[in-house]
């Protein structure tokens, strides 16, 4: 794990989801600084602004008032200098069917919020790790996908 | 048209090594396993440079020994899960013989440095693999199983599944829906 | 027959008669000649009878004169002389017939002239003679002599009367040749001809009147049909019109004045008359179907409104053709006024857009309602985690049991509005239909139990599935649901042993409930060795929330089957369930190909 602590973005208009997140994070042994947004349009005016250091990893709700989920995400992978940052879908449940769809879409990781906190925990520290081996060990990032 | 492409990691990671220090007209010597020998006079400005042009291609030069060894133990593990036809059935005496160390010892000093278990770095690589040769479309997934010392299919799916979450079918459909659609968009 | 046509054909029919009246033609005037020459006969044997009388009555008269001659010489009477002095004249009339007679024949002419020389001879031989014995002047020797000479004279005269008579005779048998030989092979002929003609005539007959009482027939077949027209066009409610395109006569039926409203044939046909009923909105419609008839060569279906004379509006379609023989074009239209059938058909979609509306509707509260009671329920669940996580120790044992308690709770509606929102998502609408390997399917279904088959050692053995039409995702949902089932409900302790099987069902097969045999079906089991269950529960285990066993021996909200039924019927295939209790169960699905 590097000395540097790794970059983490969350767009969620959850007031209570976004608590859940900071808060499984600060208990997570991992090096972390983590910003949150919280609607799709805030997202892009964030991405896009120069200043801001990109994200390591985009955690990316779905149902989001303004421009929803799926339309950032296919926003982001058109733009050259951010379709490399690594997505993960951080949603209330969906079909299988909706599930692979947004793989096919680009996204690398899909989380279906989970109603145990220790569970968000290890959930998030799983990806976090996961993403850091996609980052450092050369694992192909083509075929990067978790779904959990 | 499509170009599908198959490469051998260790010789481009000579030929990049190469070029690099031919442009910096730094000496060396390629040990294999991502090891090389530099002149011990070579300064920590240089070797700072050296990392810079590195990092372009993602390679780093990694400091310390237990650093340098958790990158031997990966080395390691990548090449038993992609070198070889058949995986070993069983990794510890694999790498312990490989590395020439004790297990116990490998196991810890990787947990240490990467937060994460060998165990876990070696599902991890097995699952990159399977999705490497699924994504060929040459293998049935029984063939892949066997490739990967999975005694059956639903063994295989359940590991795989595990580490990522989604069936290899799944998978396998993804990865076809996605080429399809950047062969779509030209 | 070939021939017949051609025995058939106006060409032939013309031939023939032209041919007969040739005939008769031939046939008279062959009779013409036949009788002209029969006249010409007749008149030649009398004008040779006429000329062999004089010349024998010149030779008579000669005779008598030679007579009277001769009994004067002999006796001295004067009264032997009468008929010698009448003698010269009467033969010189004769000679003047004879002359006339013989006009043409030029030879004949000329032996007249020698007779008449030889006669005045004889003649004036005669007058010597008797002038000597008048006069006493001529003695028996000279008289004698005279005589002789007489003599000789009326042979030579006899001679050429006999010449002449020879030369009428001889031309006489020439003609007579000549006449005969034509007229041996005219009767004959002609009969033939005659024969022939009335055939043909006969045969004309026969045609004629057959034609005729063939075309009666038609014809009154016409009317009959007609008046059925009239009549079907009445109950019908459709009109026709007919525009001849040579003559440019355009005909309107009566029922098309009367869907009008209008008294039969009440205005002359023509487009702008039928215009002024056209809805003005409609005109254009009607006009351009008009103009495109000759664009296409037929007139497209159409519709338009109509306000018919009584101010109703009425919905009216037309279309029309071309019909052609070989003389001219003609232009067949047909319009049916569709009111009751358009007002029906828009009540309907009317309907059906509602019916669609509410549909999406109730999917869309389903699915938001699910979704949306999902979100406070999983913030219940995990502010309770972190209660418990958090607080444990300043909770009382009650406190952690209450709340343990409410987590329970909260997991079971939760799985509930899971499977609630499976269910209301397995709909048919926009989903696709592609072609899919049930094979690979089949694996990903198993791949996603994996765990389950792992966990129990389970067996499944499939043949091989063939590649057919339906909605990917939901037919993976079904095996899952079915082959998940049979792993849930398996004998416990004896590793679950999955059988799926695969056919083409004839038509002849089908059972009772697949009543449109015109489709294919494909018929898949699933059978498994596991707990089974009683047949009398067979279509009530399909039925939404219900179940067999209580959630303490299997976890499960009822709603899998539910889902399975409504993935067939979404297929327009059905699902059957047998069960032997103790033995195990099979699950039928019927797929239309």
């Amino acid at each position: 794990m590097p000395k540097e602590p790794i970059h983490i973005l969350l767009a969620d208009d959850d007031e209570d989801d976004r608590l859940f997140f900071k808060e499984a994070f600060e208990e997570i042994k991992i090096n972390t600084r983590v910003h949150m947004v919280n609607d799709g349009v805030e997202l892009m005016s964030h991405l896009t602004n120069e200043g801001n250091p990109l994200p390591n990893i985009l955690f990316l709700d779905l149902n989001m008032p303004r421009k929803t989920g799926i339309d950032c995400l296919l926003e982001i992978k058109r733009m050259a200098h951010l379709k490399d940052i690594a997505i993960a879908i951080y949603s209330t449940s969906s079909s299988e069917n909706d599930i692979e769809n947004t793989f096919v879409q680009g996204a690398n990781v899909y989380i279906k919020k989970p109603s145990d906190f220790s569970m968000l925990k290890k959930i998030l520290e799983q990806v976090i790790t996961v993403n850091w081996q996609y980052q450092t060990s050369g694992l192909n990032r083509d075929n990067y996908f978790l779904s959990l | 048209m499509k170009l599908y492409l198959k490469f051998d990691s260790n010789i481009a990671l000579k030929k990049i090594i190469q070029e690099q220090f031919d442009k910096l007209q730094m000496e060396y010597d390629y040990l294999g396993f991502a090891e090389i020998e530099i002149n011990d006079s070579v300064s920590s400005v240089e070797i700072r440079k050296l990392d810079e042009c590195l990092n372009n291609y993602g390679i780093q030069i990694v400091e310390n020994q237990k650093s340098v060894l958790v990158q031997k133990i990966k080395d390691t593990i990548i090449e038993m899960v992609y070198k070889e036809e058949k995986l070993p059935t069983s990794n510890s005496a694999y790498l312990s013989d490989k590395l020439k160390q004790r297990y116990g010892y490998l196991s810890s000093v990787f947990t240490e440095i990467t937060y994460t278990s060998i165990e876990n770095f070696i599902l991890l690589q097995k699952a990159e693999r399977a999705k490497q040769l699924i994504s060929t479309n040459e293998f049935t997934f029984t063939e892949i199983a066997y490739t990967l010392n999975y005694s059956s299919v639903a063994h295989f799916s359940n590991q795989f599944k595990g580490i990522t979450g989604i069936t290899p079918s799944s998978f396998q459909r993804i990865i076809k829906k996605r080429r399809e659609n950047s062969t779509n968009l030209k | 027959m070939r021939i017949n046509p051609i025995f058939k054909s106006a060409i032939f029919l013309k031939a023939i008669f032209v041919l007969s009246i040739f005939m008769l033609f031939y046939i008279s005037s062959v009779s013409y000649k036949h009788t002209k020459a029969l006249n010409e006969s007749s008149e030649l044997l009398v004008h040779s009878y006429k000329i062999q009388f004089q010349l024998e009555r010149v030779l008579s008269m000669l005779k008598d004169a030679e007579t009277g001659q001769r009994g004067f010489i002999i006796t001295r009477n004067p009264v032997f002389l009468k008929p010698y002095k009448s003698v010269e004249d009467q033969i010189y009339a004769s000679f003047i017939k004879l002359k006339a007679l013989t006009i043409v024949d030029q030879q004949q002419q000329a032996n007249l002239d020698s007779l008449l020389k030889l006669i005045y001879a004889r003649l004036d031989l005669m007058e010597l003679s008797l002038e000597g014995i008048r006069k006493k002047t001529i003695d028996e020797n000279q008289l004698n002599q005279n005589l002789l000479a007489g003599k000789s004279v009326m042979d030579n005269i006899r001679i050429q009367i006999n010449k002449m008579e020879d030369r009428e005779i001889s031309y006489f048998n020439e003609h007579q040749k000549k006449y005969e030989t034509e007229v041996i092979f005219s009767p004959i002929s002609t009969f033939i001809f005659a024969i022939f003609s009335l055939l043909v005539f006969i045969l004309s007959f026969i045609k004629i009147n057959t034609d005729v009482s063939v075309l009666k027939k038609s014809n009154t077949q016409l009317m009959i049909t007609n008046e059925s027209i009239k009549h079907a066009e009445i109950i019908g409610e459709f009109y026709t019109t007919q525009w001849n395109l040579a003559t440019g006569e355009l005909t309107y039926s009566d029922n098309l004045y009367r869907l009008l409203g209008c008294e039969p044939q009440s205005f002359k046909p023509s487009i702008e008359s039928f215009l002024e009923f056209v809805h003005p909105d409609d005109r254009i419609i009607v006009q351009e179907a008009e103009d495109n008839t000759k664009l296409f060569g037929k007139t497209l279906p159409h519709f338009y409104r109509v306000i018919r004379a009584d101010g109703e509006l009425r919905y009216f379609m037309s279309m029309g053709k071309f019909i052609s023989d070989d003389k001219s074009r003609m232009h067949i239209g047909i319009g049916k006024d569709i009111t009751s059938h358009h007002l029906s058909n828009v009540a309907l979609e009317e309907r059906n857009h509602e019916l669609e509306q509410s549909i999406k509707e109730l999917e869309s509260f389903n699915r938001v309602a699910s979704h949306d009671l999902q979100e406070p329920l999983r913030k219940i669940q995990t502010f309770i985690s972190r209660v418990i996580e958090k607080d444990k120790a300043n909770l009382s044992e009650q406190g952690k049991e209450y709340l343990t308690k409410i987590e329970s709770s909260a997991h079971k509606m939760r799985i509930l509005i899971d499977d609630l929102l499976l269910f209301s998502r397995t709909n048919k609408a926009e989903k696709v239909f592609e072609k899919t390997d049930l094979n690979k399917i089949l694996d990903s279904a198993n791949q996603e139990l994996a765990h389950e088959i792992e966990q129990k050692n389970a067996i499944i053995q499939s043949v091989q599935l063939p590649v057919i039409n339906v909605i990917t995702f939901q037919i993976q949902q079904l095996f899952v649901n079915l082959i998940g089932n049979a792993l849930k409900y398996s004998k416990p302790g004896i590793p679950p042993e999955i059988k799926i099987d695969c056919e083409k069902l004839a038509a002849r097969d089908y059972p009772d409930f697949i009543t449109d045999t015109r489709k294919k079906y494909l018929k898949i089991s699933i059978s498994d060795n596991g707990m089974g269950f009683d047949q009398q529960y067979a279509e009530k285990i399909f039925i939404l929330f219900h179940r067999l066993h209580n959630n303490t021996e299997y976890v499960g909200t009822g709603i899998g089957l539910s889902i399975c039924k409504k993935i067939a019927e979404n297929h327009n295939g059905f699902i059957i369930a047998n069960g032997k209790p103790g033995i195990g169960a099979i699950f039928t699905v019927y797929l239309p190909l």
